[in-house]
């Protein structure tokens, strides 16, 4: 598999590190339209995301990689707000030791997510590559791999008529 | 036409969209703030963002107003051959403004502006009224009430562009 290489962080222009690390301050989404729903974030990643993915490899990799990651967490986030309206509807708020649990996972995860979410918006305004676990193999992957559309051998569709 | 059925064929289409395109720009808005706090800098693809936004919502309310004649455009990177708002990109941003702004921009900024704008906004509703009759029967709308809509718009988006931080000069109280 062949790949494009690397632009150094003197290469990338100020604008494009703005963008990618743009992408990473999307988890705070949620809390600047007022909403505590934890599936604000991942929509304003999706739409970031499509928005930008075609101005250059770097924020589309920093822009998928955000998103990607936010799945998890919105997850884990979605499961425990479904569990506390069903506590809180159907057995009149009796918080047991599994909810407190979860509650305690999930709020560790998102301040994990948070942690390196700014970490990764640090590195990225900086110019610099910052690979989540998992997550940062695909976003490369997605973002610097040559695909064959983009080979220079590929066959024309309009051709001269001589 | 346009005074019956303006909210419909123009205000609701465009007041539909300008809600979604608006929340994001709020979300923009606000990582924008934390962005500025730490870097200095307001990201330039955000505030071109911004100012699409704004020229946007300029173009719709000035059809409204009976300002411009046209149906406005749809969309952030629309041109208008009516309005023209030009927001110079800063290079830098003061972190300290940005902060007092936060504090007590509802002191300094928004008490004393809202309190002149709502007066002129009275005004606005008025001349719009006058202004209406005057177009009926002469088909022109007077320069002295143009003038005066306009730059209580003026003032009212300088207002809009200090308190979303994409300015750091303090709007003067002035139509102009």
């Amino acid at each position: 598999m062949e790949y494009y290489p690397l632009p150094q962080p003197e290469e990338i222009p100020e604008r494009e590190k703005e963008d990618a690390m743009g992408a990473y301050l999307m988890m705070f989404a949620a809390v600047a339209i007022g909403l505590p729903l934890p599936i604000i974030n991942l929509i304003a990643s999706i739409i970031y995301y499509y928005i930008n993915r075609k101005k250059s490899k770097f924020i589309n990799f920093h822009s998928l990689q955000s998103l990607l990651s936010q799945i998890p967490t919105t997850i884990i986030n979605w499961a425990l707000v479904i569990w506390s309206v069903t506590i809180f509807f159907k057995e009149d708020w009796k918080l047991t030791p599994e909810f407190w649990g979860y509650a305690i996972f999930a709020g560790v995860s998102t301040l994990l997510y948070f942690i390196f979410g700014l970490i990764a918006a640090y590195k990225a305004r900086q110019g610099k590559m910052y690979y989540f676990l998992f997550f940062g193999k695909v976003a490369y992957e997605a973002s610097y791999k040559i695909k064959p559309e983009d080979g220079e051998n590929q066959t024309p569709v309009n051709k001269p008529p001589f | 036409m346009r005074t019956f059925f303006g909210w419909l064929y123009i205000g609701l289409p465009h007041g539909f969209l300008l809600f979604f395109v608006g929340l994001w720009g709020a979300i923009l808005g606000f990582i924008s703030f934390w962005i500025i706090l730490f870097t200095g800098r307001y990201p330039q693809s955000f505030f071109e963002f911004q100012v699409g936004l704004t020229q946007w919502q300029t173009r719709l309310n000035a059809r409204l107003y009976n300002l411009a004649d046209g149906y406005p455009a749809f969309g952030i990177s629309a041109t208008d051959d009516s309005i023209n708002i030009v927001i110079p990109y800063p290079e830098r941003l003061s972190r300290g403004t940005l902060l007092l702004r936060l504090f007590f921009g509802w002191l300094y900024v928004l008490i004393p502006h809202g309190f002149v704008l709502f007066f002129l906004s009275l005004g606005v509703m008025f001349a719009l009224f006058i202004g209406w009759w005057i177009i009926l029967f002469t088909g022109q709308l007077p320069v002295s009430i143009h003038n005066f809509i306009v730059g209580t718009m003026r003032w009212s988006t300088r207002v809009n562009l200090y308190m979303g931080n994409m300015t750091d000069t303090y709007p003067p109280f002035s139509l102009d």
